[in-house]
């Protein structure tokens, strides 16, 4: 009796684990450590399809690392403070105010959003956005997105210097409210846009990717 | 019916088992039902955070590199040094190319001394009586009792190591300015007091000479080791190595004797190594004064009684220095002022002052005086000083009789250390005010007259740490800053000195960008007195040879106990006797078998009722009337090391419960004639019943073939080739011997097309200094393994030295060579790793692909150089902070991988992105391993054996060149260049 007990115990076990490994192989083929659509909710709903699509910032004007560094960099607070030194809140909503003052025949409130106001809060200002002693100025902690292995060495100041959009590895950013892990990062992924740009080029101009092992891995 | 029987038996066995379910059973269903799980909850990314700043300073940029020119504090001589400081974290220290002294070189001291920052055993916060304290109480109660000291007009008295600072000297006189009864009393722990004392005898000024090895064509040093631990190594190699280069048509080739006892690095790469006992070797100089005088037209009696052999040993060495007058150098190590003024006599008569003698700009790096120590220690013994400041200096420590200080201080009213931990000294302190790593802090050097200095600190200070000068100028009245009294002082008294900049401002912004500034120094003269030297120079004969004396010698790794909680530096191999964790007392064979020991019995030596207690190492080419010890070792405090190293069960500790990592051999110093000496003590030798197994890098020490292998008679292996100068001035292809390539089964079908990366190593230039060792170890995040690791021959060094010894025509020779992964063109561990996690690439390199390695081991046992190393274990730091030194461009290797030098892969990468960006094409010397950059010799060549404009192919072409093994035809990228030594006669060689 035990031993079919065992047998149907068995079975179904490995018609579970086998309805997992086709239901991922025929929606969404997925090994370990693919992260490919990984959209984690960040401290500030950031929307990059506003500042990179609607308001059509260029991608270097924040992430100005991509240029010069192995890293593309997050933006430092203070970048963001250049312009929302000034905007404070969406158009809209600072409109409405400014039409509601006139209708009451005083001077328009400051308006601040509340994604905006997590900025200035990290800055250490007050509600007039002067800087508040009693506040601790403390650098934002934004959630990666695209994270390659501890033994993998991604350069972007060499991609962006061959001419690579930022949208080949990042997808259209521009459209995306919130950012997701667009490719897979996988090494097949990589080493093929290699062998593709070693054949057809980047933007008409011809180049030599290595497909060395070292490129990568050291 | 076999598994019914099975389950009946098992069911009898697990009675208790619930639900009829066998252990078995349920382990089956639980695998299958877990891997399930595991694969289908494998895809949660962790998450990770990004944090950027606040605010970026606009110089910055994250993830770039940046190099600050700062000045090297690992010991006295204060060589000028880059730090690379990656998103706020030095990572990595290396020479400064334009530093007049140090000439891009740095040593593995300097190297290693990046550790040091990282240290969180470093103290945390002032003490006062060994309690926690804030800045605040120190000075209160420091005020305070400092008026009593003042009211009461007592001693007071400032200890510490030569100050090459200007502005601690003026901020130590200021500080003291206040007092009735001061004094500043400098010391060094390894004593240099009998040159400068000699020079106040023979030249009436208290200096160190600086010595130009760059103009010496002859050389003769009397144990001065000076390529290894001698006052500025680093300077000294480089010009050493200047006068040593075959370029040009007619090359030139400076000739250096050495007369030792010991087997020293400098002596190991010397022309001419003579090996006399301690006595004899003063015998030797005073007889050698006799010639030169009597050539000079003196009569200077010395009455040397000297052998027969070192007689005429002598006389040719007189005729060689007296044909080079004027380009020749005598230095000697002896601390021992007699010893000195003979040196002087000798440079003096040769007419070497002014040329390769400095007195006129001389070296500050030394500055300590032996007889005002005498003195000071006489003044505590007797009670008379009230307060005491001690430094940079750990007395209690280094000076012999440390216990008896140790007592004598605790009956000293204010004692006052600035050591950054609780040291042997700092235990005994009233207060003890930690200053920062001279990572963390501004300061200011003059090492030699007319080059100044500047160090700049390159990270936030990690502790609560103070600068002397902060807390002198805090106590002397006015609170300034470092950077404040630097400047302020610089303003003062330097900036007036140089030339080219037009205000202050400009000059110390130049000097700091630079680290260096080159300025006039007060050129005071003055003039060799030789009837001086007749007056002071005793004829009583030296102790009688025969009998048995102790060698104490600063370490190379641990120079004089600074360092000795540095665990790189602790696994770095003596050049010589390539022993890590340990110090131990070196015997030549016929010593070890008279007295009856061997390698790794403990021996005990006694000096004047003194004793310490050291495995013995028996050392070819020593002589036998001289045990040697290391000094630095057995510091308070290296217990820490106990458990470094990997966690398994069949671990042996690297120290012992109780212990410390090696013995302190400074109880054995003695006080003669004013100065501390360090050789030529007698010393009692005894047996004892324990043995402590040495853990050592290297245990074949000949180039011969182990008798077990074949004929012992049989040819040497052309592993090192070498030849004498003179024979290579006739045929530039003498010594170098290519053996006839075996078969090869490899086709010829590897064609580089782009870079093809070599390396060259001029073995005639390699003088052994393992700074390459250090400065690879830093760049690649290679772990510390623990003595008993490397006991069981499983260190990770990615670079090693080779040292071989040689004893033919009863010459004894030391070849160093250093051996990495020779990255070969066909190269063997390529072609039986299983899962291609080494594979060649088009530009040359072996790559090893960590990812990819299963961890067979095929790779380096199929290797003949034997210079891959396998992660036994995940090697964890033993210190959390050690983390922060890690190089982020480099992969921390997990257990169970095979890795091995990789050419510093990352930095050719990083030269080949930048030189893309900048739309260039790659220049020689644009991608620089690790090695390369710190060596201060030059030795190491890299580059682009495509390239024919390349140093490299240059030096390929060179009839020197040969290769290691090549007769394997594995075809390695890595040459080297043939051993050259400016002997006599020449040399048999292998293939004669």
């Amino acid at each position: 009796m035990n031993s079919r007990l065992l047998t149907v115990v068995l079975s179904v076990a490995v018609l579970l684990t086998a309805s997992v490994f086709l239901t991922s192989f025929t929606t969404n083929i997925k090994l370990p450590d693919n992260h490919q659509g990984y959209e984690p909710v960040q401290p500030i709903a950031y929307s990059h399809r506003l500042h990179a699509g609607e308001l059509g910032l260029e991608c270097l004007h924040c992430h100005y690392g991509a240029e010069r560094s192995r890293t593309a960099g997050i933006p430092a607070t203070n970048v963001c403070m250049n312009c929302h030194k000034f905007v404070t809140a969406p158009w809209v909503n600072v409109k409405a105010e400014s039409d509601r003052a006139e209708k009451e025949k005083r001077a328009p409130r400051q308006i601040v959003s509340a994604e905006l106001r997590k900025v200035y809060d990290a800055f250490g200002l007050n509600s007039e956005l002067k800087p508040d002693p009693a506040k601790s100025p403390t650098p934002i902690a934004w959630t990666k997105v695209n994270n390659l292995p501890s033994f993998v060495y991604f350069n972007h100041s060499a991609h962006v210097s061959a001419g690579v959009e930022c949208q080949t590895c990042h997808g259209a950013v521009e459209t995306m409210e919130r950012v997701r892990q667009v490719p897979d990062l996988s090494m097949g992924w990589c080493v093929n846009c290699h062998r593709d740009a070693n054949k057809n080029g980047v933007n008409g101009k011809s180049v030599k990717a290595s497909l060395d092992c070292v490129t990568c891995h050291h | 019916m076999n598994h019914n029987h099975h389950e009946e038996q098992s069911r009898h066995e697990h009675d208790e088992a619930p639900a009829g379910l066998d252990r078995r059973s349920f382990l089956k269903l639980a695998g299958f039902s877990f891997a399930g799980i595991a694969i289908a909850g494998c895809n949660q990314a962790k998450v990770e955070k990004a944090i950027p700043f606040l605010i970026q300073p606009e110089e910055i940029t994250p993830g770039l590199a940046y190099w600050y020119a700062t000045t090297c504090s690992g010991c006295n001589a204060h060589c000028g040094m880059l730090v690379k400081s990656r998103d706020g974290r030095p990572i990595k220290v290396e020479g400064n190319p334009a530093h007049p002294l140090s000439q891009g070189g740095l040593c593995a001291i300097g190297q290693a001394s990046l550790l040091g920052l990282y240290d969180s055993q470093r103290l945390k916060h002032p003490l006062i009586n060994g309690k926690e304290a804030s800045w605040d109480d120190v000075d209160a109660q420091m005020n305070e009792r400092l008026a009593r000291v003042k009211a009461a007009g007592g001693a007071v008295r400032f200890l510490t190591g030569t100050v090459a600072s200007p502005t601690t000297r003026a901020m130590i006189a200021r500080f003291l300015g206040g007092f009735k009864d001061a004094k500043h009393i400098e010391y060094d722990a390894i004593s240099c007091s009998a040159i400068l004392d000699a020079h106040e005898a023979t030249h009436e000024r208290r200096v160190l000479p600086r010595y130009r090895f760059e103009r010496a064509e002859v050389v003769v040093s009397f144990d001065a080791d000076f390529l290894g631990t001698w006052i500025s190594p680093i300077e000294f190699t480089k010009g050493y190595r200047s006068r040593r280069t075959l370029e040009g048509a007619q090359p030139s080739f400076s000739h250096h004797t050495h007369i030792e006892s010991r087997v020293s690095l400098t002596g190991s790469n010397a022309d001419e190594r003579i090996r006399v006992s301690h006595a004899e070797m003063h015998e030797m100089l005073r007889h050698l004064t006799t010639l030169i005088a009597a050539k000079a037209g003196k009569l200077l009696n010395t009455d040397a009684k000297l052998s027969q052999e070192l007689a005429t040993t002598i006389d040719s060495l007189a005729t060689r220095l007296w044909d080079a007058r004027g380009k020749s150098l005598v230095v000697c190590g002896v601390n021992t002022v007699q010893c000195q003024i003979l040196v002087n006599t000798l440079n003096a008569l040769l007419g070497n002052y002014g040329q390769t003698v400095d007195v006129e700009q001389p070296s500050h790096q030394y500055a300590g005086n032996d007889a005002e120590l005498i003195a000071l220690l006489d003044e505590i013994k007797s009670g008379k000083v009230t307060a005491l400041f001690i430094a940079d200096a750990n007395p209690v420590y280094d000076l012999p009789n440390g216990s008896s200080l140790r007592d004598a201080l605790k009956k000293i009213p204010l004692v006052v250390s600035f050591a950054d931990r609780v040291d042997e000294t700092a235990e005994s302190a009233t207060f003890v005010c930690p200053q920062p790593h001279p990572f963390e802090a501004w300061r200011d050097f003059e090492p030699a007259a007319g080059v100044v200095s500047v160090a700049q600190p390159t990270i936030q200070p990690l502790m609560n740490t103070r600068h002397l000068i902060e807390s002198l100028s805090v106590w002397s009245g006015t609170r300034q800053s470092a950077l404040d009294l630097i400047r302020g002082e610089w303003e003062k008294s330097v900036f007036e000195r140089q030339s080219g900049a037009a205000d202050f401002s400009r000059f110390w912004t130049k000097t700091l960008e630079d680290g260096f500034a080159e300025v006039s120094a007060k050129n005071a003269t003055s003039e060799f007195n030789f009837s001086s030297v007749v007056s002071s120079l005793s004829t009583a004969a030296s102790k009688a040879s025969g009998e048995l004396t102790v060698t104490l010698v600063p370490s190379l790794t641990m120079f004089d106990g600074r360092h000795a909680h540095n665990a790189w530096l602790h696994e770095l191999a003596d050049p010589v006797t390539k022993t890590v964790w340990d110090n131990c007392a070196w015997l030549s064979r016929r010593t070890a078998e008279t007295l009856g020991v061997g390698d790794g019995d403990v021996v005990q030596l006694k000096v004047d009722g003194a004793t310490v207690e050291l495995p013995t190492h028996i050392q070819p080419g020593q002589h036998d009337s001289v045990v040697v010890v290391s000094l630095g070792y057995g510091r308070k405090g290296t217990d820490r090391f106990t458990s470094i190293g990997p966690e398994w069960i069949q671990k042996r500790k690297t120290v012992e419960e109780g212990e410390l990592v090696g013995k302190n051999a400074a109880v054995l110093v003695r006080f003669t004639d004013g100065a501390r000496s360090f050789a030529g003590n007698a010393v009692a030798i005894t047996k004892t019943d324990s043995t402590r197994a040495l853990a050592k890098t290297q245990e074949y020490d000949s180039l011969h073939e182990p008798n077990l292998l074949g004929d012992p008679n049989k040819e040497r292996r052309p592993i090192i080739q070498e030849t004498t100068f003179a024979a290579y001035a006739t045929d530039h292809a003498s010594g170098s011997f290519h053996k006839e390539q075996l078969d090869t089964m490899w086709s010829d079908d590897h064609k580089y097309t782009g870079h093809h990366w070599g390396m060259v190593i001029d073995l005639n230039a390699c003088t052994g200094c393992s700074a390459c060792v250090v400065s690879c170890q830093a760049e690649n995040n290679i772990p510390v393994v623990g003595k008993d690791e490397v006991r069981r021959n499983r260190e990770m060094a990615w670079l090693r030295i080779d040292r071989y010894y040689d004893e033919a025509d009863g010459q004894f020779s030391v070849a160093h060579q250093p051996m990495m992964c020779q990255h070969c063109g066909n190269a063997p561990c390529e072609t039986v790793c299983p899962v291609l996690a080494t594979v060649h690439n088009d530009e040359g390199l072996n790559q090893q692909v960590y990812n990819r390695c299963v961890g067979t081991r095929y790779c380096a046992n199929n290797c003949p150089y034997k210079v891959r190393r396998f992660n036994w274990f995940e090697y964890r730091h033993g210190d959390e902070m050690h983390k922060m030194v890690l190089n982020p461009d480099v992969t921390v290797r997990d257990r169970g991988v095979m890795e091995k030098c990789s050419f510093c892969v990352q930095r050719i990468q990083l030269a080949k992105i930048d030189a893309k960006k900048d739309g260039r094409k790659l220049k020689d010397g644009d991608a620089m391993p690790a090695c390369a950059q710190s060596c201060p010799a030059n030795a190491i060549v890299f580059g682009d054996m495509n390239d024919p404009e390349s140093e490299i192919v240059r030096r390929m072409k060179d009839a020197r060149t040969y290769r290691v093994l090549e007769e394997l035809g594995v075809r390695p990228s890595v040459s080297y260049m043939t051993l050259i030594r400016n002997r006599e006669e020449k040399k048999e060689s292998h293939h004669a």
